[in-house]
């Protein structure tokens, strides 16, 4: 509203800026104003002075004055010859008056609103950046607000709270390695507590594709040493004891943390389908599964309810990325046969047929002395038409 | 809201300079004061509503508001504030922004400056004014806008060209462009005073102070630009002959020309079809540059964007500006009276020698501008005209200038005498000569045109003093009467003076740094010396340092003459983070009136850097001279006294016979 108000303002000013010195001028009170002759003729008046003045100050001397004198008296008799020539034909017509309302009142505010409301764009406000970031939380979008907590942090870096509010969003963005930083600044600045180890454990596991590297094995054991009971670090600790190939110790491990767990949990299901694998059971839920990739690493529950949280192409892209990194490890060690099939059903899945086949030449070169496998992988090809 | 304001405003701008255009131009021919009465409040209301369109985009790159696709394109949150304003017409858009503000801003000064000017005059100049105006406004609005609006806006901008990211960017365009833009009321002066047949001394009287104002900008507009050029490229040279510093050396040339012709026109009524001619030719040289930096016909640091539709635009208001008042001066120029009679050795005489040199050096570097793209037009060779073609053309057209400026001033209006003028310049002539000598027998023979130079510099700087001693003619009227008469003198005279001076100091550098600069090249690495016209400079090693929105490679060097330490200087390679751009930040000790200029190349592995290393003696004179002549310009201005030519009168009636039309 106040938008409109000053453009109005803005838009009666400019036609005041016509409509007013004109009729002033109309009532005769800035009719003095010389004419082209008269004001010339001023001026020569002028330059004869200024001869005198030259004169008295000893710049010229009189000869020259003389004939200064002369020259400037013919022009200025020239210029009265002109003046009385134009006070002649002074009769004005009474034509513009009207014209002149017609185009300040209308002309000038229908042109400008008209040429604006063509190219304007009056609805959209300013957004200053600072107003930007300091907006309500609920109606921003989630870069903004990272974007927020950044500025911030790169301003004050050593303010562990906002390391800690920023590390989740970025691991929900798909940001590991970010939210691994943002955790490790963390508890450098806040201490470590058992959350925030097991935390930045995961972030450090996703941030390495789904394998419990060296580090976060550490920060798992130290979140355990904290809190003996804390679920996800003694979770990954038994991921991390599979993938080494510690069966035995993993059985352990997974029995221990499922005893007594709640079922309610979102993660006893994953632990028992590992369980299950390592023990050589039938998985449950997925019996009769021909292949199950349970016991392999994969995407964690929060890397799953990340991806969910995600747009569409987020999640492609996560998926790729994980992809990619599985093909990279087969490509450098070889793997297992279900990993191979994992593989190609993913570049199925991503509709990289090209891909997929290549992969399946690969992985029938890896494998090309395990016959069980081979038919496997034979079978799987038939059914998925490569 | 305050950004769509600004919109508004522009939009209003260009609604009201249509009706600007047509009414007090109309009331002129007309001869109605009511009519007449519009002009000036509305070029004060042009220049409020330009101004606040101004305004709201530098707001909106102040507060970083990336919902102007403008802001989003040039700006970044952590750029430092004044590259933040100063980024405003570091754009295409902001500039041509700029370029409407400074238009207007003349106007609305003759509107409330101007009112010793005869009404008709005033009108119809304020009319033409806003008939550019309107083109260019119309211009920004249909191919140009700074306003484009961002639904969703990002949140972070692009970043400005690092190369801009200096202080330079925020002096040297506001200066030129009320240099380059300045001479548009000039431009509009004279297309009025054709319109309305009036063409007289009175007219050079009233143009003159707009005249020296936008010169005196001009003039430190360029050699700030040069300057900047001079640090920031880091090549080490001052003056490249690239096109765009030739698009506004033009309209520089043309408008001293013009300065001196509008000289005889107010004193002698003589060269008046001529002046107004050089008013026309000075500003459509303004509107060639223009085309030619915003066209994108050229590439280079100037050429923001390039776009055809623009080019095809400023190609049309050219036409028209240029075309229109041509014609409109074909028309009338043969309607004119003839003006005051001279002879050719006189006052007049040698101000048509400038005149006549200002305007071959200005087709010389005219055609040094624009043939290569003329060629490259027609026949698609691409050739490229550089600094051999301007001095072989450039220079020998100007050093008979240079001869005869201390001339100029000691000769008397209407018939000079040649001899008597020499005589008055016997003391500088000596003066110049004896510098001469001991420049040749300091530096040998080996360099015969530098001595020759430095002669020339000198007999211009002595010489410009002649007329001032002249006047005051101490050995007539003794120390004491000298010196009131010294008080006395007219301002005029002493900015001609001064102006005449700085053009030989500016000379004075040019020729010493070009013929006794020393460089040294190499690759250097950390504790490597390198010795330089009596200086060693050690290098001390790189360190990398970060600064708001750059990371820079900075590299220590100890300068010592004779063993002793007297400066470190820190030159720098810096990435520009937003761009990833590179840039080279020379590192510059003034000695003086001297400089050390120390750049980096690229750097090797193992801590070496390729150093150049240049000794430039006496450069900053270039500048300091061009800054003089800017003051000589600012206190001719602040002379309000109308000027006189008193014409020295025929001692014997058979000298009349010898005088000359003056057309």
């Amino acid at each position: 509203m106040i938008f409109w108000i000053l453009i109005a303002a803005l838009t009666a000013v400019a036609a005041l800026s016509v409509l007013v010195p004109f009729a002033r001028a109309n009532a005769g009170r800035a009719g003095a104003s010389l004419t082209g002759a008269a004001a010339d003729a001023a001026v020569y008046r002028q330059q004869l002075s200024e001869v005198d003045k030259d004169l008295e100050r000893g710049m010229i001397d009189a000869e020259a004055a003389k004939a200064a004198r002369t020259e400037i008296a013919r022009r200025l008799l020239s210029a009265a010859d002109a003046e009385t020539a134009e006070q002649g034909g002074g009769s004005l017509s009474n034509w513009p008056r009207k014209l002149v309302f017609v185009v300040a009142a209308v002309l000038i505010p229908a042109a400008a609103l008209g040429i604006y409301g063509l190219i304007g764009q009056p609805d959209l406000p300013d957004q200053p950046l600072v107003a930007r970031l300091s907006a309500p939380a609920e109606t921003q979008s989630v870069a903004t607000l990272v974007a927020r907590v950044e500025r911030h942090l790169a301003d004050n870096p050593e303010d562990g709270q906002g390391w800690e509010v920023l590390a989740p969003v970025y691991l929900r963005l798909g940001n590991a390695q970010s939210a691994a930083q943002a955790y490790f600044n963390t508890i450098r600045l806040l201490g470590p507590t058992s959350k925030r180890q097991a935390d930045y454990g995961e972030a450090l596991t996703m941030a390495n594709s789904g394998i419990v590297s060296a580090d976060a094995r550490a920060s798992f054991e130290k979140a355990v040493e904290l809190d003996p009971k804390n679920a996800k670090a003694r979770f990954f600790l038994a991921l991390a004891l599979g993938q080494e190939g510690k069966t035995g110790a993993a059985v352990v491990a997974w029995t221990s943390l499922l005893e007594g767990a709640d079922p309610k949990e979102p993660w006893v299901p994953a632990a028992r389908m590992q369980l299950a694998e390592l023990k050589g059971e039938p998985v449950p839920g997925q019996a009769g599964a021909p292949v199950s990739g349970a016991q392999l690493p994969g995407p964690s529950a929060a890397d799953v309810s990340a991806a969910q949280s995600m747009s569409a192409d987020d999640r492609t892209a996560m998926i790729r990325g994980m992809v990619e990194n599985l093909a990279g490890r087969l490509a450098d060690g070889g793997g297992t046969v279900d990993e191979w099939l994992r593989l190609i059903r993913a570049y199925m899945v991503l509709g990289e047929k090209g891909k997929a086949e290549e992969a399946l030449t690969t992985a029938r070169q890896n494998l090309a002395d395990n016959a069980e496998a081979l038919s496997q992988i034979n079978a799987f090809a038939r059914d998925a038409g490569l | 809201m305050i950004v769509e304001l600004g919109h508004f405003a522009l939009v209003l701008a260009l609604v009201l300079s249509l009706v600007q255009s047509v009414l007090p131009v109309t009331g002129a021919l007309k001869g109605d004061a009511r009519l007449m009465a519009v002009a000036p409040p509305v070029s004060v209301m042009l220049f409020l509503l330009v101004g606040l369109s101004f305004v709201a985009l530098t707001v909106s790159y102040v507060t970083s508001d990336f919902s102007v696709l403008n802001v989003v394109e040039n700006s970044h949150s952590t750029k430092p504030l004044i590259y933040k304003i100063s980024g405003v017409w570091g754009n295409h858009e902001g500039s041509v922004l700029l370029w409407v503000l400074i238009l207007v801003f003349f106007g609305a000064l003759v509107g409330t400056f101007g009112s010793n000017i005869p009404a008709p005059l005033r009108s119809a100049t304020l009319s033409v004014q806003s008939w550019i105006t309107a083109g260019f406004l119309l211009f920004i609005l249909a191919t140009s806008n700074p306003f484009t609006r961002l639904a969703r806006p990002p949140i972070e901008g692009n970043d400005l060209n690092p190369i801009l990211q200096d202080i330079g960017l925020a002096i040297h365009p506001p200066l030129l462009y009320v240099g380059y833009v300045g001479f548009s009321i000039t431009f509009s002066f004279a297309v009025a005073a054709l319109l309305l047949g009036r063409i007289d001394a009175a007219w050079a009287r009233w143009v003159r102070p707009w005249t020296l104002l936008a010169w005196v900008f001009l003039t430190l507009g360029i050699s700030m630009g040069s300057y900047w050029a001079y640090y920031e490229l880091g090549w080490g040279g001052w003056w490249f002959w690239d096109p765009v510093e030739n698009a506004s050396l033009m309209p520089w040339l043309a408008g001293t020309a013009l300065l001196h012709s509008a000289l005889v026109m107010e004193k002698r009524e003589a060269l008046k079809v001529w002046t107004i001619l050089l008013a026309i030719f000075t500003f459509s040289l303004s509107l060639l540059g223009t085309f030619l930096v915003r066209s994108g016909v050229l590439t280079s640091v100037h050429a923001f964007a390039t776009d055809p539709a623009r080019g095809i635009f400023i190609l049309v208001l050219l036409c028209l500006f240029i075309g229109g008042s041509l014609t409109l001066y074909a028309w009338r120029a043969p309607m004119l009276k003839q003006g005051g009679l001279f002879a050719p050795i006189s006052r007049e005489g040698s101000l048509v020698l400038n005149n006549l040199f200002l305007t071959a050096a200005t087709v010389a570097v005219f055609v040094g501008t624009l043939y290569p793209l003329a060629l490259d037009i027609v026949t698609g060779e691409k050739i490229s005209v550089g600094a051999p073609f301007f001095n072989l053309t450039f220079g020998p057209i100007l050093v008979p200038l240079l001869i005869a400026i201390p001339f100029g001033p000691v000769l008397a209006w209407k018939r000079g005498d040649l001899l008597a003028a020499s005589q008055r310049l016997y003391a500088a002539f000596g003066i110049s000569l004896l510098a001469c000598l001991f420049c040749f027998w300091l530096w040998g023979m080996q360099r015969v045109l530098a001595p020759l130079g430095v002669g020339l510099a000198v007999w211009v700087m002595i010489g410009a003093s002649a007329e001032i001693l002249g006047r005051i003619r101490v050995r007539e009227v003794g120390a004491a009467r000298a010196f009131s008469r010294l008080t006395g003198l007219p301002g005029s005279t002493w900015g001609t003076a001064i102006a005449h001076f700085g053009v030989g100091v500016t000379l004075l550098g040019i020729v010493t740094a070009s013929a006794f600069q020393t460089e040294q090249i190499r690759t250097m690495k950390p504790k490597d010396l390198v010795s330089l016209a009596g200086f060693e400079l050690t290098f001390e090693g790189a360190v990398p340092r970060k600064g708001p929105n750059y990371t820079e490679e900075v590299a220590h060097f100890t300068v010592r003459q004779g063993g002793v330490e007297i400066a470190r200087l820190d030159p720098s390679k810096r990435v520009y983070t937003a761009r990833q751009m590179p840039t080279t930040e020379a590192a510059i000790l003034t000695l003086g009136v001297s400089q050390l200029y120390l750049s980096l190349g690229e750097s090797r592995g193992d801590g070496a850097v390729d150093v150049r290393v240049y000794y430039k003696p006496l450069i900053t004179l270039i500048w300091i001279g061009c800054v003089i002549m800017a003051f000589g310009g600012l206190v001719s201005i602040a002379d309000r006294r109308l000027r006189v030519g008193a014409p020295k009168p025929a001692r014997k009636s058979k000298a009349v016979a010898a005088a000359q039309p003056a057309e």
